[in-house]
This record gives C-alpha cells, sequence and structure tokens, in this order.
C-alpha cells in the first residue's frame, strides 16, 4: 500500500511546504507594522533602543538577517526567543506538551460526543432526539467561546466553587493527575463544545446522505437485521467526511487555541503564539509557525493514509 | 465503572482542599525577567521588588529609608554619597553580600552597554567604589538631586560571584531560572507560562518573613484575575476602573486605592504648525471636559490635574494653584486669539479658511484609555476641531508614530519614579520630550530642580515650573489616575503604598 515513491514523494513535498512557509512567515512578520517588544516602551532613550536592536540582530540590513537566519536554521538553530531569552525550540517544548493534554482531551471528548450523536441524529431524522441535538449544536456554534469560558468559571468556580479558575495545576502539585484533570475539566469543555457541534452536525449529514444510497436499500430488502445495515452499509461509507473534518481539527493539537489558553490561564501553544505575535516575537513567531505546519503537513499524510482503510476504492499510489 | 466514576468525581471536588495555606498568590500577565537591571515591565518588576532589595526603600510618604544600607551620608554639596552596608546579609545561595556587590551592580547598571534599562537614573554617576567591606562611596559628576530615590526605585542589587564577566540578557539561568538575591523570599521553582514559586528566606536580613512563600501566577486575562480572586486563588489583583463592578460588595475582598506616580496626557505634535501657539494648548485645557472623564470614564479613581507632577508627589505639589475647569467659551476665545474663529458652520478655520484638523491616536485594547480618547475627541469637536480618532497597536503606535514624530496628537501615559524631576521628559531635546516642546525657563528650572539638593529650594523650583506649564503647558495633562487595588481581607501588613513598592515589605504581610 505504501510505496516508497509515494513516501519519498509525500516527504519532498512536505519539506517544500515548510522552507516556503519559513521565507513566507520570516519577511511577514519583519513587514508587519511595530516592532519587538522591547522596543516598545516610548520610555527609552535613543541609546538604549540601538543596544537592544544590536543585541537582538535587528541593525542588519533585512537581507543579512535573512542570510544568517538561513544558515543557522538549516543546522537546526531557530534563534533565540525575543520575550523569553532562551532558543526557540527550548520554548516551544516547553508549551507542546500542554497543549497536546489540552487540545488531545477536548478532541477525544468531540469525538466522543459527536460520532455517536451525530450518526443517532442521521439515522432518526426529525425525531426528538435530533431536533434536541441540533438546537444545542446550533446555540453552542453561536456563543462566543471566550463568553462561554467566563460563564463557566464563573458558574462551576466562582458561585459553585468546585472546579479551579484556570492555570494547569495548583502551585505546588504539579504533576499530580487528579489536580490536572481538575484543572483540564472545564477548558476542555469549552474547547471541544465548539468542534463537538460542528463533526456533529457533519456527522448527521452525511449517515443521512449515506442512509438514501442505492445499496442500503438493497441490504434492507435482502433483510439484513438493521445494526448490520447501519454499521457495515451505512457507517462506513459515512465516514469518510467526518474523518476528513477531525483531520482539519488536528493541528490545533499542536497549534493550540489561542482564546480558550488565555481564559484558562493555560501555558500552551496558543496563548504562546499570541504572545509571540503580539510581542514581535520574530524567531518564536517562526518557530511556532513552523511546528504548526508541520503538524498540518504530517496530519494530512495520516488522513490520506486512513481513507483507503475505510474506502478500498481509494489509492495512495495513484 | 460506576464506582470508578464516583470516586473520580470525589477527588475531582476534593482536590480543592489540596491548595496550601500561608502562601500568598499573585497575578502576572507573562512569564517575568528576574533580574532588575534589564526587566523595565511592571510583571518583571513586581517580582524582583521582593527577591532584589535595595541600598535604601520608600517609605509610606514615599521618602527613602534604610535597606541594605543602614546609613549614609552626602557630602560635597550633594556630589558625594557614602553609604555603610549591613554586615549580616547573606544571598539567597549563602555567600555573604559585601560592598564589591553594590559597585557591581552600579558599574553594570550605569553602562547601557550592558543591556541595563537603569543607564539613564544613574548616568550621573562618575564613580563608585568600595571602602572597605561593607563602606560604598559614589561620586557623581554633577549633584543630582533625585539620586537616592532612584537607588529605592528599581535598582535592586545583584550579585557580582554569580553575575560578573557574564552578559546579563543572555544570562537565561539567572534570569528565568534561579536567580539569587537577598529579599525575604527566594526562587525555589519556575513553571514556564504559569508561575514563579518563592518560599521565605530563612536568612533574611529583617525581620522574619509571617508567610510561608508567594505564588506569582501567570493569569493573562483580567477577567480570570478577577474570578480567581473572588474563587481564592488569587490574594491581591490590580483592576480597571471597569472592572470595579465584578468585585464591589463580595465579602471578603476590599477595594483600596493608592496613590500612582503617573500622569495620563495627550501630546500634541509641536512640529505639527497647528500645535505651536502656547494659546491653542492653553485652549485645549478649558476645551476638554477632565472632570467628566474622571467621573465617568475613571470612576473617580483620579486626581483633577494641574501641570505634568502628580498630586502623588505630595511633598512637590502645589495645591495653591488653581486648576483650568472645563469652560468651552474660554477656549474659543484663546483660540480666536490664536486666529481660530469658527466659520459659518461652526468650524474653526484660521485666516486662509484652512480648517483645524488632525488625527488623534491611542492604543487599542485599554477601555480605559480608548474611552478616555473618544471623549477628548468629542470635546474638541464641540469647539469645531476636525478630530479623527485612530487606534493603533501599542508597540506600532510607540515605534512607527510616536518616536519618528509621525504623528499629530497621541494619548499616552507617563510613569515617573517617585520624585518631581522631569528633565528628560520635557527638557529641550530630549529623548523622552515626544511632543518636541521648548521653553527656555522650563529649561532652566528643570535643570536646577535636578542639581538642587536642599528639599525647600526644590520645592520652590517645582511650584514655579508647575505655574508655568499652565500657561505654555507642554502637554494636555488630563488625569493622575489612582491605582486600583482588590485585596482578600485575610491579607493584612501591607503599607499604604502602590503594589509595587508595597512588595518590598513582604516580611510583613500575613494571611489570616
Amino acid at each position: 500500500m505504501l510505496s516508497p515513491g509515494y513516501v519519498a514523494r509525500r516527504v519532498l513535498h512536505a519539506l517544500v511546504v515548510l522552507a516556503v512557509v519559513a521565507v513566507v512567515t520570516f519577511f511577514i512578520v519583519r513587514l508587519a507594522p511595530g516592532g519587538p517588544a522591547a522596543l516598545a516602551d516610548p520610555a527609552l532613550r535613543d541609546a538604549e533602543r540601538a543596544v537592544i536592536e544590536a543585541r537582538l540582530g535587528l541593525n542588519d540590513p533585512l537581507p543579512v538577517q535573512f542570510l544568517k537566519f538561513v544558515g543557522n536554521a538549516v543546522r537546526g538553530d531557530l534563534g533565540q526567543s525575543f520575550l523569553f531569552g532562551t532558543p526557540t525550540t527550548q520554548v516551544i517544548a516547553s508549551r507542546l506538551g500542554n497543549t497536546l493534554i489540552l487540545a488531545g482531551a477536548a478532541l477525544t471528548l468531540t469525538l466522543l460526543v459527536a460520532v455517536p450523536l451525530g450518526t443517532l441524529s442521521g439515522l432518526r431524522p426529525h425525531s426528538w432526539l435530533d431536533r434536541l441535538v441540533s438546537f444545542i449544536s446550533v446555540v453552542v456554534l453561536a456563543v462566543p467561546v471566550f463568553w462561554l469560558g467566563l460563564i463557566l468559571i464563573i458558574a462551576l468556580a466562582v458561585l459553585r466553587p468546585v472546579l479551579p479558575a484556570g492555570g494547569m495545576y495548583t502551585t505546588g502539585m504539579e504533576g499530580n493527575l487528579v489536580d490536572l484533570l481538575r484543572h483540564l475539566l472545564l477548558p476542555a469543555v469549552v474547547l471541544a463544545s465548539a468542534s463537538i457541534a460542528e463533526l456533529l452536525r457533519y456527522t448527521r449529514s452525511s449517515v443521512r446522505s449515506a442512509a438514501k444510497l442505492d445499496h442500503v436499500r438493497t441490504a434492507r430488502a435482502k433483510g439484513l437485521p438493521q445494526r448490520t445495515v447501519h454499521v457495515r452499509h451505512v457507517l462506513k461509507n459515512a465516514l469518510i467526511p467526518v474523518v476528513t473534518v477531525i483531520g482539519l481539527q488536528l493541528p490545533r493539537l499542536v497549534g493550540g487555541a489561542a482564546v480558550t489558553e488565555t481564559i484558562f490561564a493555560w501555558p500552551g501553544m496558543g496563548r504562546l503564539s499570541v504572545e509571540a505575535a503580539l510581542g514581535r516575537d520574530y524567531p518564536l513567531i517562526l518557530g511556532v509557525t513552523l511546528v504548526v505546519a508541520a503538524a498540518v503537513v504530517l496530519f494530512n499524510l495520516l488522513i490520506d493514509l486512513v481513507y483507503p482503510l475505510i474506502d478500498p476504492r481509494i489509492r495512495t499510489d495513484g | 465503572m460506576k464506582r470508578t466514576l464516583m470516586t473520580l468525581g470525589l477527588a475531582l471536588a476534593a482536590g480543592l482542599a489540596g491548595a496550601q495555606s500561608n502562601i500568598l498568590q499573585l497575578p502576572l500577565i507573562n512569564d517575568p525577567i528576574l533580574n532588575p537591571l534589564i526587566a523595565p515591565d511592571l510583571g518583571s518588576i513586581l517580582v524582583n521588588k521582593v527577591l532584589f532589595p535595595g541600598l535604601v526603600r520608600p517609605d509610606e510618604n514615599l521618602q527613602p529609608v534604610p535597606d541594605l544600607a543602614k546609613s549614609w551620608t552626602v557630602t560635597n554639596g550633594g556630589l558625594v554619597y557614602t553609604f555603610a552596608l549591613r554586615d549580616d546579609v547573606r544571598w539567597h545561595d549563602g555567600k555573604p553580600f559585601t560592598a564589591d556587590d553594590v559597585v557591581y551592580t552600579f558599574k553594570t547598571a550605569a553602562d547601557p552597554k550592558s543591556g541595563s534599562r537603569l543607564a539613564s537614573d544613574f548616568s550621573s554617576i562618575k564613580s563608585v567604589e568600595a571602602r572597605g567591606k561593607y563602606t560604598v562611596r559614589f561620586t557623581l559628576s554633577r549633584p543630582f538631586a533625585p539620586f537616592l530615590i532612584l537607588l529605592g526605585h528599581n535598582a535592586g542589587i545583584l550579585p557580582k560571584h554569580l553575575l560578573e564577566g557574564k552578559d546579563l540578557s543572555s544570562n537565561t539561568a539567572f534570569n528565568r531560572q534561579l536567580p539569587i538575591g537577598t529579599g525575604p523570599f527566594k526562587v525555589s521553582r519556575v513553571v514556564p507560562g504559569a508561575s514563579v514559586t518563592l518560599e521565605a528566606n530563612k536568612d533574611y536580613y529583617g525581620a522574619a518573613p509571617k508567610l510561608a512563600g508567594i505564588t506569582f501566577k501567570v493569569v493573562p486575562d483580567l477577567n480570570t484575575q478577577v474570578a480567581q480572586l473572588r474563587s481564592g486563588q488569587l490574594d491581591w489583583v490590580t483592576l480597571e476602573p471597569s472592572n470595579l463592578a465584578s468585585v464591589q460588595n463580595v465579602p471578603n475582598i476590599a477595594i483600596k486605592q493608592a496613590n500612582a506616580v503617573q500622569h495620563y496626557l495627550v501630546f500634541f505634535n509641536l512640529k505639527n504648525p497647528l500645535f505651536t501657539a502656547p494659546k491653542v494648548r492653553e485652549a485645549m485645557q478649558y476645551a476638554v471636559n477632565r472632570k467628566a472623564i474622571i467621573d465617568g470614564i475613571l470612576k473617580g479613581y483620579a486626581d483633577y490635574p494641574t501641570g505634568t507632577i502628580p498630586t502623588a508627589l505630595r511633598t512637590y505639589y502645589d495645591k495653591s494653584i488653581k486648576p483650568i475647569t472645563y469652560n468651552p467659551a474660554q477656549a474659543l476665545k484663546l483660540l480666536a486669539q490664536a486666529g481660530w474663529k469658527p466659520n459659518a458652520r461652526g468650524t474653526l478655520v484660521n485666516a486662509k479658511g484652512e480648517p483645524f484638523k488632525f488625527t488623534l491616536i491611542v492604543d487599542k485594547g485599554n477601555a480605559t484609555r480608548e474611552q478616555s480618547a473618544l471623549a477628548v475627541q468629542q470635546d474638541l469637536k464641540k469647539i469645531g476641531m476636525d478630530v479623527t480618532l485612530q487606534t493603533l497597536e501599542f508597540g506600532t503606535l510607540v515605534r512607527d508614530y510616536l518616536i519618528p514624530g509621525k504623528y499629530d496628537a497621541n494619548l499616552i501615559w507617563w510613569t515617573t519614579p517617585p520624585d518631581p524631576d522631569q528633565y528628560s521628559f520635557y527638557a529641550t531635546g530630549q529623548d523622552n520630550n515626544e511632543a518636541s516642546w521648548s521653553n527656555a525657563r522650563a529649561d532652566s528650572l528643570l535643570k536646577r530642580g535636578r542639581e538642587t539638593v536642599d528639599p525647600v529650594a526644590r520645592k520652590n523650583i517645582y511650584n514655579a515650573y508647575q505655574r508655568l506649564t499652565m500657561q505654555d503647558p507642554p502637554v494636555l495633562v488630563l488625569y493622575y489616575p489612582k491605582e486600583l487595588q482588590a485585596i482578600s481581607k485575610d491579607l493584612t501588613g501591607v503599607p499604604d503604598l502602590g503594589i509595587r513598592d508595597a512588595l518590598r515589605y513582604t516580611e510583613r504581610f500575613q494571611l489570616r
């Protein structure tokens, strides 16, 4: 199924994508108005400003900066973060795991809720369950994430203090699994809510159209049991678009979710990228962008490999 | 399965009691830089105030009192400062603190090439030398009255034995993970993006700390900070007036206001001929309803301004000067004297018929400042000025508009040390004089003010300066804000100071 030529082509493709992303990002961030946070202080004297610019390597002409960047990048050195003073890769590594936990929990929650509910709704359109689920998902899609997050914090951390209002651990309890789960619950629910609603609606419509296909009618006519028809003939056909939607949500696992992470003070990649962008931390913006781009490429590949497992008509070596 | 779920649920609900007691919890909005010489942002300053005492610290009147220095003498007409240091101080790593550390700190601080952000504060130092193990002598190149105040402002003393010969900015092991100071609390753990945990320093030279520790938690969103304050996950939050409602009448939270040495202002770019006539800038003070801004937008948590020296500087502020109050008719009269008269449609025009038209810029995202800018725009429109409001990201505003002087008017603020010396802000040609204001008499007053050591003579100089700026205003001062604090009632022992100075007294803090 996986020919060496196919793999080589995909890897080459991935490298080209990453190189283009790096070059475009490098110039775009430098063309953006403003500049690094360290220079955004109006109280700075001109001499202090010059020292900071020299330290950040911003006094070189742009082409020189670019060549230096390329030279270091091919050796795996993405430079020092302006904001943190530590290597970019180190800053990203310290946040990536936290985002994997949050986004992973949210994704699991999404799959566990959206696929079964969406399937049931799709199989029984216009039933009370379907109407209720549709109503709730439309409401959730319409509600802004920051609002939902704050309402949940007020309800469950302030008015009825059963859960903590943000953070990843209680200080001094780092690494404690129960403490982590307590902190994880609210942000994971908030992060999952919108994607549940989205995936649920895709699953529902996909199941509905699959249930109307000719071969499903044939299967029913043959007198196959309801269960077999649903699982083997409807669900399997309905899964392709569902897997695509899941694939589109996967990059969040590394990119993080800026709003949710900010509201819940979760030290993840989403908040890091916002900090980097607002502080014009050029090396860090580049590093985050590259990591997310690499993830998108990788997840696309994974999804492409999953398709033939669901639908044998799709082939990878074509 | 059911039992497992129940156990998990119980564990989740019970975990709340797991928080440790007697630990003060304070918010930050991002990871701090734990070195006072290179960290100008407020969050870093707060942590560094706890970790790195200076030679002196400000008392509740913002006057310097002994800290690492036991006593000092000022000789040679204010040119020589000699400090006797405490001989019982140890660094957090156990090494003794000596005069060499002080010499190292100020040689580095005064050198802009070191990356120091305090270089301009200490540019008056000609030499600093150790005279024995516990005596330090500073010789200044010219008398510099704010010197003692600046020593107690941001100049925490650094350990020579750990930092000498190393580049300040790239020393991340010290700046980000394990700083060593002499303060009442020392860093025990840093979790990037999440928290900085401090524990009591048993070898602290002053009164033994009453708290077991302090945790600074990174909570970027102010609404979440307030929620955490209400749920007991934080003990002290500084607020914007717009957040006030969410903490009022909460049983365990007290609202306090502290004086802030700040003035909020509008720069009028004097390179633009519109604003060069002093009468025009005087008229602005009548045209803008500053009382309405203070009452409406700041909910009363600000003082009405007279000039650029804020009321927080009690010793120097002249209360007898009558403030200019809202009076649009007077504004129009002054503008007419400067050649601007309303035309048939009510627009202010000059003799050539050109309208009084400019753009006011303000930074995006802070409700108080955005609303204040809107109020200024509306008030100026009422007297016939054509004002466009533009919001910009703060960094962009500063770097692309303010510093290169490519703007007409800008609403912004200055936070100054607790001293009236405003030479670098308002003297001719200084880097921070962004409006390019120039007044020969003000230059001479500001220069004499920073060189005069006698307090009474100094007060007279600044009062004269304050009076002068009522007629030829360098900027339009809008208000002197108060620092608005929401504090858990369990926290006691906090001095009556703004949070940054109060945090130098953490050894006195107590949690019930």
